[in-house]
C-alpha cells in the first residue's frame, strides 16, 4: 500500500494501482491558501490529506513523488493549471521578498560596501595628498598626512590651504578651475572617509551579533569577511579548516591546481598581527592552528554554542605565541 | 546575402550560424537581443555565446531538432538563472499567451535572479517560477503537472552528473529527452584535466538507466563545457 498526494488530492493505491481512499483539497481553494500549501509541500511537509490518509492507513508508504510516475494520475484541469501558476508567481515573490530577511546578505551587501568604500578611500586619499603635495612643496606629507584632505577640502584657495598646514604659499598656483577640481577632490576623500567609517561600523556591530565568538578572535571586518567569502554563517560553520585556512586565496588555489604549492593563508587570516608579523617561517604553523581555531569558533556561533570568553582567546593568543618561539629560526634548506 | 532560414522546430529556426526563435510577447525582447519580423512573424535572436542550448545546437553532428521540446509539452529547467534561455525554450514550447497549452518549470535557487525571471513570467503564460534548490526533488514536484518531456540541467556545482540522474529518474518520463550542461570548472577534483572530468559525468550517465545520444564539445562559444543529450530509457522507470 502506498500513499500518494500532491497538492490537489491524496491517494491510498495498492501495487496493482487500485485505488482504496482519497481524499481531495477542499472545494473553496484560493490562491493565496495554494501558495501556502505549495510551499509546504516544497519544504518536504506532507499535504493535510495525505497526513488524515497515513493515519487511517498507518502501514502505507508515503511517497510525495509517486504521484509523477502514477498512470491513473488525474491531469491539471485548466482552472487548476491557472491557479497554480498565479500562486507560484506569489511563492516567487514572497521568496524574493524574504532574501532581505537573511542575516548572511545582509552582512554580504554591508561588508563588500565597506570593502569597497576602503579600497576606493585608498586611491582617492593618496591620489589627494599627492596632488596637494605637487603645489605644497613645503608640507610633510607623511607627517601631516592626516591633515592635508581636510585642509584642502575647507580652504578657499590654495594659499589658504598652506595658511591652514602652516606651510609656505606655492612658488606657482593652480589655474582656478584646477583648484575647482582638488578641491572638490578632497571635498570627496574626506566625504569618502566618514562613509566608510559608518559602513565599517555597521559591519562591526552586525558582525558582533551574528558571529560573536570568530569576531573576538580575528575581529569583527575579518569575521565578516570570512562569512561572506564561504558564503554564509552555515557554509563557513561546515567547512573543514584547510579550507577554512585558504578562504579568498583564489589566484593562488588556482595556480596550485595547475601544479604550483599550496597556499599558506587567506588574505583575511594573513591580516592578522599574529600570522603577518610573524617570521615567514612559522606563518603556515600559526595559521594552520588559527584557522583550526576559527573553524571550531564559527560553529561555536552557528550551532548556539556558549561564545568563549577573553581569557579563552588570550589562551589562543598564547599558543601563537609558543609556536613563534619554538622555532626562531628558519629551517635549514 | 540572404540566408535561407532552415526551419529546427515550430518556433525555432537557422539562418546561417544565427538562431531565432518566435517571439510569444510581440515587440519586447528580453535581454535586449535583436528582432526581426518576417511575413507578420516576429523572430527573437538567440545567442549561442550566452545559451548553452542555442550553442549545442549550432554544435551538434546529428539533427539540431533532436534537442528541443515539442510545442505543448511539459519541460524542467533547472539552474534557470536570469532567464533568457528559459525565455526562449518557452517561445518554442507556449507561444504567445500559451496557445500551445506548454509548461515551462524554470527552478532556480538565487533570489536576485529569481526577481527577473518572475517578472518575465508575468508576461509569458506557461513559465513557472520556482524558487528554491534544483538538487531536491521536492523543491520541484508540487509545480511540474506530469513527468517532463524535455529537461535541461544547468547548474555550477558540484556532482552535476549525479544530480542530473536523480533528477531525471523522477521527472523525465520514459523516452523523454534530456540536456546536461556540463561545467569543467564546477567539479571539485582537483587531479585530471577537463576531458577526464566529462569522461566521468559521462561513466555515472552511462550507468543509469539514461542512454547518451551525443556528447556536444562547445568549444567556441562556451569554453569549458559540454552538453550531454540524452533519452531516458522506455523500459525503465517504476
Amino acid at each position: 500500500m502506498r500513499i500518494h498526494y500532491d497538492w490537489r488530492l491524496a491517494r491510498v493505491v495498492d501495487s496493482d494501482g487500485e485505488v482504496f481512499d482519497e481524499l481531495g483539497w477542499s472545494p473553496k481553494r484560493s490562491v493565496r491558501a495554494l501558495a501556502d500549501r505549495l510551499s509546504d509541500l516544497q519544504s518536504g511537509r506532507m499535504s493535510p490529506e495525505a497526513r488524515t490518509l497515513s493515519k487511517r492507513f498507518p502501514d502505507a508508504e508515503v511517497n510525495g513523488m509517486a504521484a509523477m510516475s502514477d498512470p491513473g494520475w488525474p491531469e491539471l484541469e485548466a482552472e487548476e493549471q491557472e491557479m497554480l501558476s498565479e500562486a507560484a508567481a506569489i511563492l516567487a515573490k514572497r521568496g524574493v521578498a524574504d532574501a532581505a530577511a537573511d542575516l548572511d546578505r545582509r552582512l554580504d551587501m554591508l561588508s563588500s560596501a565597506a570593502i569597497e568604500l576602503r579600497s576606493s578611500w585608498t586611491t582617492s586619499e593618496a591620489r589627494c595628498i599627492e596632488w596637494a603635495g605637487l603645489f605644497l612643496a613645503e608640507a610633510d606629507l607623511d607627517g601631516q598626512r592626516q591633515e592635508i584632505p581636510a585642509a584642502v577640502a575647507e580652504a578657499e584657495s590654495i594659499d589658504a590651504a598652506a595658511a591652514a598646514l602652516d606651510v609656505a604659499i606655492p612658488a606657482h598656483q593652480p589655474e582656478q578651475v584646477e583648484w575647482v577640481a582638488l578641491n572638490g577632490h578632497a571635498v570627496g576623500v574626506v566625504a569618502l572617509a566618514e562613509r566608510l567609517g559608518v559602513a565599517e561600523a555597521a559591519t562591526r556591530e552586525l558582525a558582533r551579533q551574528y558571529v560573536p565568538t570568530l569576531s573576538m578572535l580575528v575581529g569583527p571586518l575579518g569575521a565578516a569577511r570570512l562569512v561572506v567569502l564561504a558564503g554564509g554563517r552555515e557554509r563557513l560553520a561546515r567547512m573543514p579548516s584547510g579550507s577554512l585556512q585558504v578562504l579568498g586565496t583564489r589566484g593562488a588555489m588556482a595556480a596550485h591546481r595547475r601544479g604550483a604549492p599550496s597556499p599558506k593563508h587567506s588574505p583575511v587570516l594573513f591580516s592578522l598581527p599574529q600570522v603577518s608579523r610573524s617570521p615567514r617561517w612559522v606563518r603556515g604553523k600559526i595559521s594552520r592552528y588559527m584557522a583550526g581555531k576559527c573553524s571550531i569558533a564559527v560553529r561555536v556561533d552557528h550551532f548556539d554554542g556558549e561564545p568563549w570568553g577573553e581569557e579563552k582567546i588570550a589562551e589562543i593568543n598564547q599558543e601563537c605565541v609558543n609556536i613563534r618561539e619554538r622555532f626562531p629560526k628558519p629551517p635549514r634548506r | 546575402m540572404a540566408r535561407k532560414p532552415v526551419k529546427l522546430a515550430w518556433g525555432v529556426r537557422r539562418e546561417g550560424r544565427s538562431l531565432w526563435t518566435r517571439n510569444a510577447v510581440r515587440g519586447v525582447s528580453v535581454r535586449g537581443e535583436r528582432r526581426k519580423t518576417d511575413s507578420r512573424i516576429e523572430w527573437r535572436s538567440w545567442d549561442p555565446t550566452r545559451s548553452k542550448v542555442a550553442a549545442a545546437l549550432l554544435r551538434t553532428n546529428g539533427d539540431p531538432s533532436r534537442l528541443l521540446p515539442e510545442t505543448g509539452s511539459t519541460c524542467l529547467y533547472l539552474g534557470a538563472s536570469f532567464g533568457s534561455t528559459v525565455s526562449h525554450i518557452h517561445d518554442q514550447v507556449c507561444g504567445s499567451q500559451n496557445h500551445h497549452g506548454g509548461q515551462v518549470v524554470a527552478v532556480e535557487i538565487a533570489p536576485r535572479a529569481m526577481r527577473d525571471l518572475s517578472e518575465l513570467s508575468c508576461h509569458r503564460p506557461g513559465l513557472v517560477p520556482v524558487l528554491g534548490d534544483a538538487r531536491q526533488p521536492q523543491t520541484v514536484a508540487p509545480y511540474i503537472r506530469s513527468q517532463a518531456d524535455w529537461m535541461h540541467q544547468d547548474l555550477s556545482i558540484a556532482d552535476q552528473a549525479k544530480t542530473f540522474v536523480r533528477m531525471a529518474s523522477v521527472f523525465l518520463r520514459p523516452g523523454g529527452t534530456g540536456l546536461l550542461s556540463l561545467k569543467a570548472a564546477s567539479e571539485r577534483s582537483s587531479d585530471g584535466d577537463d576531458d577526464s572530468r566529462f569522461a566521468k559525468a559521462a561513466k555515472i550517465l552511462r550507468e543509469s538507466d539514461l542512454e547518451v545520444a551525443e556528447r556536444i564539445n562547445l568549444k567556441g562559444l562556451e569554453e569549458q563545457h559540454v552538453v550531454f543529450l540524452v533519452r531516458k530509457t522506455v523500459q525503465s522507470g517504476q
